[in-house]
């Protein structure tokens, strides 16, 4: 062998070491038996799986964490696909200015994004915490919507709406007649690609926050502060394998990656 | 094309407002508030009450300086690991492209938290040390700007990887062959042709790197704990714990300036890759 | 309403934005007619059938249908069929569905919808392909479902935008044909768009050559190919030598040189003549010129000579006797045979 030939499969193993590893570890200590985290795990039992499911405030974060992805996720879709819309068929004046405004949160850090919500909607206007997270999020995705929706119009002829209106059709029963139905697959894209983001997503929540209102990521840290068990552990491999396996059911139907 | 502008705007003002309303309104009181003296009126005096602590300055320049490390160290291990992937067959290249896509779907508090495993006191580092009698005591790997580099570079190498991957597979295919077949060896063809025409996948890169890592809340929040502090673990504290809300305001206008830019210079740069497309044409 | 002005636009003016593409059109289409609008891109021919079908507002002037003002009606209640340059089939939609599609908007449905889809799949050849997406058929085979998905829905006026430019020489003459046998069948009024000559002068009934956002010319393959009666349109149809009159002569770019008129005829009083380069004759008349080229045609030779006129292109059968480049000839514009135009660009 040559020193050429042993060049890639070095690269490629240590990589793959270093990206999955860790990922890895984290499974196998969430099958320890011990009463600490710890590598190479002490023994084998489902015990630490088992406690994720029991534990109040993961049940409470997680259905938070469902509610903001899912529904700021859809909130996101119902303002970015007529948002898209209108920026992928009109001749719009200042369009490149909506472009700028509806993306700009993926530019800011998400951590100013949830402080001045904080300070200057949630205080003054006496908004709830659940209804300023609600709100942080859809912003969140509201530019993934729009990349990714925009994206799939941009690749469907606009002449089909044309021939469906001179076949009878009105202008929003050709949207729905023959647009949605050609950018599915970029909508539920867009879903998944806003759904991830929204659930994994920290800085952004960090100061919303309240008593018994909280997104799971970030119970999991003040959790990880205060307890040293693998239950962390465990959630985390069982949130990995849930989002790992949403994203490749989306690759093998929808093509995923195509649109993202 | 549709020529109705009422119709557009109907359709694109809702999420215009509502982005406005909900994020850029907000976020520009935030800034505002950094830039106010006690009477109502402008002053920098909080810019030089911040850079004035050496907490902050250090702060600071830790952030900067781990940005540009974990850049130019993902950029190199970026080269190889994305020459070795290209050289792959396309079934082989598939597979390897989605292990490196792969991390950035996990959750990154999963992925920040097994180097705790790895790196703490009793962690797999320590005691392989142990075991090769390379120390006596466990040594401190956890809490320290060593923590937050390796973590920060295993979030953020994937982003490299794939721009690199982009850029490779962009070049004209008989570059290479062509500058060896002219008597380049492989330093010169690195640093001659193939450095010049993947330039812009490496900006790219660099710049979704730099930005990650200036903006990175949890990497810091658990790797570098309470003492080793980024601008936005500094941040959280000045809120949390300190309620100067002023000085938050003063980070956060640190941070939008710096990912402005880079942004900015994102944009130049796929711009110009743009236009050349079209003068190729 | 007569047949003679089915479809009429009236002073129609179009326009995007504050740019103005149609002015002041006059059009009168007779019922069962199949009308070219021929002119080269951007002369406001496609502008014009997307206002005739509805899909451009209208600045002003008027379309008026089979007696009924449309100017402002919207495009789904024009009973306007349109046939897209590139077929616009709605792609999540099988064969059979895109030609019911229209069909089911009118609340067709059950028996009568499907023997009319079916008729229409049939009358177009694609029976066997009913249940396919659009995806999986050639070109020419969308195109098919694109006529059979306007046709069934009976429309008042086709409209088909550049409906053979996609297709190869083969398909093109077989939908050359299609679209004639639906025109004799079904006496539909087509109005189709092209930019090239030879598909308006085979296909069309009258040809409306459209220069600059206005017409140049209106008339029948015959009168289009024979008389222009601009230097536009002598150009566009294949005149190659196109001169403008100036005091009973030939106007050139060291002014004017004498024409002589054979004894008995009159002098043009035109603007100016066009002559084809078969037109032109070889070896004897009042001109001088020099062979520049010589290209060997099959059933003719072609020659680019050099003149007092400028340059001259000719084209006499391959039988007569070859001139090589560079020899010295005489050559002759018969003024009988030259068309007569009445405006020169």
């Amino acid at each position: 062998m040559t020193a050429r030939s042993l060049f890639v499969p070095t690269t490629l193993f240590l990589l793959a070491t270093f990206l999955i590893g860790p990922f890895l570890i984290i499974v196998a200590a969430s099958f320890s038996a011990g009463e600490t985290l710890s590598f190479p795990p002490q023994g084998f039992s489902l015990q630490w799986i088992l406690k994720v499911f029991t534990v109040e405030s993961f049940r409470a974060s997680f259905a938070m964490s469902m509610f903001l992805a899912i529904g700021g996720t859809a909130a996101a879709l119902v303002l970015g696909i007529p948002a898209s819309y209108a920026l992928s068929r009109y001749r719009l004046p200042g369009a490149e200015i909506i472009r700028t405004i509806v993306s700009a949160p993926i530019i800011v850090p998400g951590i100013i994004v949830g402080l001045s919500l904080l300070r200057y909607v949630v205080v003054p206007f006496g908004v709830g915490i659940t209804l300023a997270l609600f709100l942080a999020h859809t912003a969140l995705i509201l530019p993934y919507a729009v990349r990714v929706v925009s994206a799939s119009l941009d690749n469907l002829r606009s002449d089909i709406e044309e021939a469906a209106v001179l076949l009878g059709s009105s202008r929003l029963g050709a949207f729905f007649r023959v647009v949605m139905p050609n950018i599915k697959g970029g909508i539920l894209s867009a879903f998944i690609l806003g759904f991830v983001t929204s659930f994994n997503q920290v800085p952004v929540s960090l100061f919303l926050s309240g008593p018994g209102v909280r997104t799971l990521p970030i119970d999991m840290m003040a959790y990880m502060e205060i307890v040293f068990d693998p239950s962390v552990a465990a959630l985390s491999s069982l949130l990995a394998f849930l989002s790992i396996g949403i994203v490749f059911a989306a690759e093998r139907f929808l093509g995923f990656s195509r649109y993202v | 094309m549709f020529q109705n502008r009422a119709e557009a705007f109907a359709l694109a003002l809702p999420a215009a407002i509502f982005a406005a309303a909900v994020f850029i309104v907000p976020v520009l009181i935030l800034l505002s508030d950094g830039f106010r003296s006690l009477d109502g009126g402008w002053t920098l005096a909080a810019y030089g009450e911040f850079f004035s602590s050496p907490l902050n300055q250090a702060v600071f320049l830790r952030t900067l300086k781990l940005g540009a490390l974990v850049t130019v160290v993902s950029a190199v291990i970026g080269y190889a690991a994305a020459f070795s992937i290209v050289s792959l067959s396309p079934a082989a290249k598939g597979r390897m492209t989605g292990l490196v896509v792969l991390p950035l779907m996990i959750s990154p508090v999963a992925r920040t938290y097994a180097w705790i495993v790895i790196l703490g006191r009793t962690g797999i580092v320590n005691q392989a040390f142990q075991v090769l009698g390379l120390s006596e005591a466990p040594l401190r790997i956890l809490f320290s700007e060593t923590a937050i580099f390796i973590g920060l570079l295993q979030l953020f190498l994937p982003l490299m990887i794939i721009s690199l991957i982009s850029a490779l597979e962009n070049m004209p295919k008989d570059a290479v062959p062509a500058a060896r077949v002219l008597g380049a060896n492989w330093f010169q063809v690195f640093w001659k042709v193939i450095l010049p025409l993947t330039k812009e996948g490496l900006v790219i890169g660099g710049t979704l790197v730099f930005t990650g890592c200036l903006t990175a809340y949890i990497t810091p929040a658990i790797l570098g704990g309470s003492k080793v502090l980024m601008l936005e673990t500094l941040m959280y504290q000045q809120v949390a714990v300190s309620n100067n809300f002023v000085a938050a305001s003063v980070i956060a206008c640190i941070l939008i300036v710096m990912s402005f830019a880079a942004n900015l210079l994102l944009k130049r740069v796929a711009t110009a890759r743009n236009t050349q497309r079209k003068a190729a044409r | 309403m007569s047949d003679q002005s089915y479809l009429s636009l009236e002073k129609l003016t179009l326009a995007y934005g504050d740019s103005v593409a149609v002015a002041d059109l006059d059009l009168s289409v007779r019922r069962g007619e199949l009308i070219a609008l021929l002119g080269p891109s951007g002369c406001g021919k496609t502008t014009t059938m997307r206002a005739i079908a509805g899909l451009l507002p209208v600045k002003s002037g008027n379309v008026i249908l089979d007696g009924e003002d449309m100017t402002r009606t919207a495009p789904n209640k024009r009973a306007v069929g349109l046939v897209f340059q590139s077929y616009a089939l709605f792609p999540h939609l099988s064969v059979y569905e895109n030609v019911a599609f229209g069909l089911r908007l009118k609340g067709m449905k059950g028996a009568e919808l499907d023997s009319k889809v079916q008729s229409g799949i049939a009358s177009v050849g694609l029976a066997k392909f009913a249940d396919r997406k659009p995806a999986e058929l050639s070109g020419g085979q969308q195109q098919r479902v694109a006529l059979a998905r306007s046709m069934v829905m009976e429309p008042k006026v086709l409209l088909l935008d550049e409906p053979l430019s996609n297709l190869d020489a083969r398909l093109r003459l077989e939908m050359r044909t299609e679209l004639q046998r639906v025109q004799r069948e079904t006496g539909v009024t087509m109005i189709f768009v092209t930019h090239d000559q030879a598909e308006a002068l085979s296909l069309a009934d009258r040809i409306v050559v459209m220069k600059n956002g206005a017409i140049e010319q209106i008339g029948t393959p015959e009168d289009i190919y024979n008389r222009p009666t601009s230097s536009f349109v002598a150009d566009f149809v294949g005149f190659e030598n196109i001169f403008a009159l100036e005091g009973g002569g030939l106007k050139t770019d060291n002014g004017s040189v004498p024409l002589s008129v054979a004894p008995g005829l009159e002098a043009p009083s035109a603007a100016g003549l066009a002559w084809r380069p078969r037109m032109v004759t070889l070896g004897t008349g009042p001109f001088r010129g020099t062979v520049r080229g010589t290209s060997f045609a099959g059933h003719s030779r072609e020659y680019l000579l050099d003149s007092a006129l400028g340059p001259i292109k000719a084209e006499v059968d391959a039988s007569e006797p070859v001139h090589v480049s560079g020899s010295d000839l005489s050559f002759d514009l018969p003024v009988h045979k030259a068309a007569q135009l009445s405006r020169i660009a």
